[in-house]
């Protein structure tokens, strides 16, 4: 007897998924060009990104050209302002001390605005 | 060029971003996107945007699917966010406007369907709450299982089927069902 009930509601409960599922029934909808559309965004979003690096190397590099030439003309000024005495003058074939400086001064530079670009 | 399954092709847009492999999964499951952000929105117009704005993000977090579900119901999970997102700045826009005493353009643009306009399925959705809408809507407007309701909303499974049963009960309750029966 129960077991009949049980099955009862199961057929009951059933009919009302088929019903429900009737009702929230829907027609397809058709593509006309939303895809197309939603894919040319995503090209140009790409391309956007792929410009926008190099661009923005070259806009920096422009602007920064000037400012950064004076700067390490005005470094190496003062580098080659050190006394000749505080400079250690083991051999001719290392690089000069000015020369490692302005070095890693330019490597840290080159290092912080790709950082910078990264970001 | 021949397109495989859908786990096939999302993996090629993966790893070579390959865009025309994408519009083939939208085309794929566009309608079922559409038609669940119409039935959460009520406004065709707005649930083609949020629509844009799902694929959009889905190409964003493509890698994030792990393949274990179905792609539709991980599809349908994007769009729900989306959709809830949406709906909270449209909230924050309108609190805003009031705060600074304009008349709620969210308010005034309401979407209301004329009379003749409005189906069964309006009526049945209208007294769902949000989530029960939602969740009715992907069992039985996309045919999602309770497994993949639940990946989708993230709700474990048990709150799923109680959801899709208060939400029968509740339509059961408002409306004589078996009257849309042989209508």
């Amino acid at each position: 007897m129960t077991s009949k009930i049980i099955n009862m509601a199961e057929r009951i409960k059933d009919a009302e998924d088929r019903l429900l599922d009737a009702m929230f029934e829907s027609v397809p909808i058709a593509d006309d060009g939303f895809s197309g559309q939603i894919v040319k965004r995503i090209r140009r979003n790409l391309w956007i990104r792929r410009i926008t690096l190099p661009a923005a190397v070259l806009l920096g590099g422009l602007v920064a050209y000037q400012p950064v030439a004076a700067l390490l003309k005005g470094v190496y000024q003062v580098l080659l302002s050190v006394p000749g005495d505080l400079v250690p003058s083991i051999s001719g074939s290392l690089p000069s001390v000015q020369l490692i400086i302005t070095g890693a001064l330019l490597l840290f530079v080159a290092l912080f605005s790709l950082n910078m670009l990264e970001d | 060029m021949t397109f495989g399954e859908d786990n096939e092709l999302v993996a090629r847009v993966v790893s070579t971003q390959d865009t025309r492999a994408f519009g083939e999964l939208i085309r794929r499951h566009q309608s079922h996107v559409r038609n669940f952000l119409r039935k959460l929105s009520g406004d065709a117009g707005a649930a083609d945007d949020l629509a844009q704005d799902t694929f959009m993000r889905a190409w964003d977090k493509l890698h994030t699917f792990s393949g274990r579900g179905s792609f539709i119901g991980w599809l349908l999970k994007v769009a729900y966010t989306t959709f809830l997102q949406s709906k909270r700045k449209s909230k924050r826009y309108a609190e805003i406007l009031d705060e600074v005493g304009h008349v709620s353009v969210a308010e005034s643009r309401t979407h209301t369907l004329p009379a003749d306009e409005v189906t069964d399925l309006d009526k049945f959705l209208a007294v769902l709450s949000e989530e029960e809408r939602a969740i009715m809507v992907m069992s039985y407007a996309c045919g999602l299982s309770h497994r993949e309701i639940s990946d989708a909303t993230d709700m474990p499974v048990g709150s799923v089927k109680s959801v899709i049963f208060r939400g029968k009960e509740k339509i059961r309750t408002s409306f004589d069902i078996k009257d849309h029966q042989h209508g």
